[in-house]
């Protein structure tokens, strides 16, 4: 089998694609979550350390001032020794005390208090959070405003960041290997009905034609049923070609043992007359079976799948003049009236022409068999058909299926092989047209007729 | 801006204002591939030497350049040039965080580096590497007279006490002229709200301010002084070594405990050289030999005796206050801040009025 082209990897790409889209999902909205709680969890730091300034800032000597705590700057460092940045800005911006002339930030005020912005900024090179806190003085009269601008590095953060991912990417994990574990196993299961059937195939005896008989899923139940149909057909098809082989055998023997006899018999005669008897007799048993055996060949190859040869586009009345001048002679000298009626127009088909000359020849030389005294062959151009119709005996109704089936005489004891209706009617099969046999026009005789399908040109 | 203000404060640091003092040792061409490594520091050729000479004798394939700066050339020098040290040492604490955390300092990546103390390095930028007691050194007049003074508390009562006969006889830092004195006075206002009960009654004993512990010293030594308030330690040792009537104190309520701080500097000519330089600086070796040829006080964790953080530790127990290397400095280096505090400090200091103690 080729690789990659196995309903088990079909599956399992199918599922597991989709899966692993969504647990990368997952870990990034895992780590989106764990950011943002980290920064909430640290962003306290900054309101309460911008808080701790701007609680110190004062009017003095008609100017802010401010006392900075020590402390408040150490608060903004954890275990991660952060760097540390901080300002203090009066109301027009302009800098007044601080390590780092950190950059404002656009966003509007708060409705109501303090006004307190957080966001990530770049300060020459370093990532930094950045908490502005937006205030103004308690003093009995002044309200100055003034604004605290806080800042430090994100290690801290990150540290927090990655522990929260690290628990999370756990769980995440865990889940997706416990997912994959099932979908591999729910795959295998669903597929095992699939090797029982394949392994049900392959244990079988290669001649036995037996249904299959296994329980299925619905699915493949369908499957079994459609290879149990096709057994059942080749079933009936071997029955057909061991009959045939048995009745070609029977056939072909009868004749050859009456040969046998024949000449035993003249034999044991002296005289040369009785020898010819005997030879002329003989010469018209091996004409006939030499006739059979052609038969024979002609339906085997007919009915050889096998082969199939390219139908071309012919006249249907050139066909029928041929084989009327075919056997014109040898109805003319049974006294036979064979004639044709022609369509006025060429008459296009789609066929092969060797096998419709045979069909036809198959059907005069019936017709010449079964008491037939007038023959005509008949083409007409829509439908496009070929027509023989004879004065003979006809075919009750009820028979007429059985004669298309090989060895079947329309009546015991006559001189033909039984043969010859079942070639036409695989020649009509093989050109897709159909093939009818009637009455003929006054009540008497038959008609064949091969009508071919309209689709051919 | 603070820059303008901070170059005033480091110029006020500097403990002597000397010409720029330099040392060089060439590479041995035989030890390897010679490497340049350039030192600029804040710490006098007679406490820098041993190092580096012990060091050059661990690594003689480097060329070895120290300059020393007083703290504010160093400072000035690193933000005209920030690519030609190799390491930059320096007692300036809160200027050197400063340049830390603006990203100046290049984190060091060693064994050494992970395994020293958490409360001493800040990111694996910058390394405290000494450990120097706020002390306070008292003449042995004082004693005989008033009895010992051990600790802050003892130092307050005495002031309290005979404001008028120590008039004019206790020296100490001048917080507005001296960088150092005013990162102690921060210091320890953060300690305690007492020490301005302590300013204002060193206020009254009319204390004599002075910029830098050499004066201290020196006035001491000469006996114009009985006692010296918040002298810096490592310098205090030498002197009093040979000195019978001096004897330094390390208070026994609180010591603030300075240290001195070294990075790489990101832009660092030969940063390889540095890091092996940091590495010595707080390596055993390094470490054994400031405990034993400097005064600046080793704090390997693992060394102990003479010299050594864990010697003062057991002297003074907890009551050693090194100053926290976290932006809590930062503070120090605020233009508002200083004015605000030098203002209290001056009332306190001025104030007339006996305090209700």
């Amino acid at each position: 089998m080729k690789r990659g082209d196995s309903l088990y990897r079909r599956l399992l790409a199918w599922l597991l694609i989709p899966l692993l889209a969504l647990g990368g999902l997952m870990v990034l909205q895992a780590w989106v979550d764990a950011r943002r709680t980290a920064d909430r969890a640290f962003d306290r730091l900054l309101e309460a350390a911008s808080l701790a300034i701007a609680e110190q800032v004062q009017w003095q000597d008609d100017r802010l001032w401010l006392d900075l705590p020590p402390a408040a700057l150490d608060m903004l460092a954890t275990d991660a020794d952060e760097r540390v940045f901080y300002s203090l800005v009066d109301r027009e911006g302009r800098f007044i005390t601080g390590n780092a002339e950190l950059p404002g930030d656009e966003r509007a005020d708060a409705e109501a208090g303090d006004t307190l912005l957080f966001r990530d900024v770049d300060w020459h090179g370093m990532t930094l959070r950045q908490g502005v806190r937006r205030s103004r003085l308690e003093d009995w009269r002044l309200r100055e405003r003034f604004e605290v601008r806080v800042a430090h590095s994100r290690e801290g953060r990150d540290t927090l960041t990655y522990e929260l991912l690290r628990a999370n990417l756990a769980y995440i994990l865990a889940m997706a290997l416990v997912a994959i574990a099932v979908l591999v196993v729910a795959i295998r299961s669903a597929l095992a009905p699939l090797t029982r059937l394949r392994r049900a195939i392959r244990a079988r005896d290669p001649r036995t034609l037996a249904p299959l008989d296994l329980p299925l899923p619905r699915e493949l139940a369908e499957l079994r049923e459609t290879l149990n149909e096709l057994l059942a057909r080749m079933r009936r098809v071997r029955a057909n070609q061991e009959r045939f082989i048995g009745d070609a055998s029977h056939q072909l023997r009868t004749p050859l043992a009456g040969l046998s006899a024949r000449a035993e018999l003249a034999l044991r005669q002296d005289d040369p007359a009785r020898w010819r008897d005997a030879l002329s007799a003989m010469q018209a048993t091996s004409a006939r079976t030499a006739r059979l055996a052609m038969q024979l060949l002609s339906l085997t190859r007919l009915d050889n799948p096998e082969y199939r040869p390219e139908p071309a586009p012919l006249d249907l009345n050139d066909i029928a003049r041929q084989a009327v001048r075919d056997h014109w002679a040898s109805c003319h000298r049974r006294g036979i009236d064979l004639g044709v009626e022609c369509a006025p127009h060429p008459v296009r088909a789609q066929g092969i022409d060797w096998q419709l000359q045979e069909a036809l020849s198959n059907l005069i030389d019936n017709a010449c068999r079964y008491g037939g005294r007038h023959i005509t062959l008949r083409t007409q151009a829509r439908p496009p058909l070929l027509e023989v119709e004879d004065d003979g005996p006809g075919i009750p109704e009820s028979r007429r299926l059985l004669v298309l089936r090989p060895f079947h005489r329309g009546e015991e004891g006559g001189e033909g092989s039984g043969l010859g209706l079942a070639i036409v009617d695989s020649i009509a099969r093989a050109h897709g047209a159909r093939l009818e046999l009637s009455q003929g026009a006054n009540g008497h005789g038959l008609v064949v007729r091969l009508r071919f399908s309209e689709e051919n040109p | 801006m603070i820059r303008p203000l901070s170059w005033l404060l480091l110029g006020l640091w500097s403990l002597a204002a000397t010409a720029e003092e330099t040392l060089h040792y060439p590479a041995d061409p035989e030890a390897g591939t010679p490497q340049q490594l350039v030192i600029h520091a804040a710490l006098d050729l007679p406490q820098a030497r041993p190092l580096l000479e012990a060091f050059h004798r661990r690594h003689p394939r480097l060329e070895l350049s120290y300059r020393n700066l007083t703290t504010l050339e160093l400072h000035q020098r690193f933000l005209d040039a920030p690519d030609d040290a190799d390491v930059v040492l320096s007692s300036a604490m809160p200027w050197q965080y400063h340049l830390a955390n603006d990203g100046h300092a290049l984190p060091l990546e060693s064994d050494a580096a992970r395994r020293w103390p958490a409360w001493a390095q800040w990111r694996g930028e910058l390394f405290a590497f000494t450990f120097e007691p706020i002390v306070m050194v008292v003449h042995r007049e004082l004693i005989e007279r008033f009895g010992e003074v051990r600790s802050h508390g003892d130092l307050l009562a005495l002031l309290d006490d005979h404001a008028e006969a120590l008039a004019g006889r206790i020296v100490t830092y001048d917080p507005v002229r001296s960088g150092a004195g005013y990162t102690y006075a921060i210091e320890e206002s953060r300690l305690s709200p007492r020490y301005w009960d302590l300013v204002s009654a060193l206020g009254r004993a009319r204390t004599v301010l002075v910029d830098t512990t050499g004066e201290m010293l020196e006035g001491l030594e000469q006996g114009r002084y009985l006692l010296g308030y918040n002298l810096l330690g490592s310098y205090v040792r030498d002197a009093v070594a040979d000195k019978s009537d001096l004897i330094m104190v390390v208070p026994d309520d609180y010591a603030l405990v300075t240290q001195r701080l070294a990075f790489i500097p990101r832009q660092a000519p030969h940063p390889e050289a540095g890091a092996l330089f940091m590495e010595f600086l707080l390596s055993e070796e390094g470490q054994r030999v400031i405990a034993e040829q400097t005064h600046l006080g080793a704090m390997h964790p693992t060394l102990s005796g003479p010299g050594t953080a864990d010697a003062l530790r057991e002297e003074v127990g907890d009551a050693l206050r090194p100053i926290a290397i976290g932006p809590g400095l930062l503070a120090t280096l605020d233009r508002l801040k200083r004015e605000a505090l030098l203002a209290r400090w001056r009332r306190e200091f001025q104030r007339e009025v006996p305090s209700q103690r």
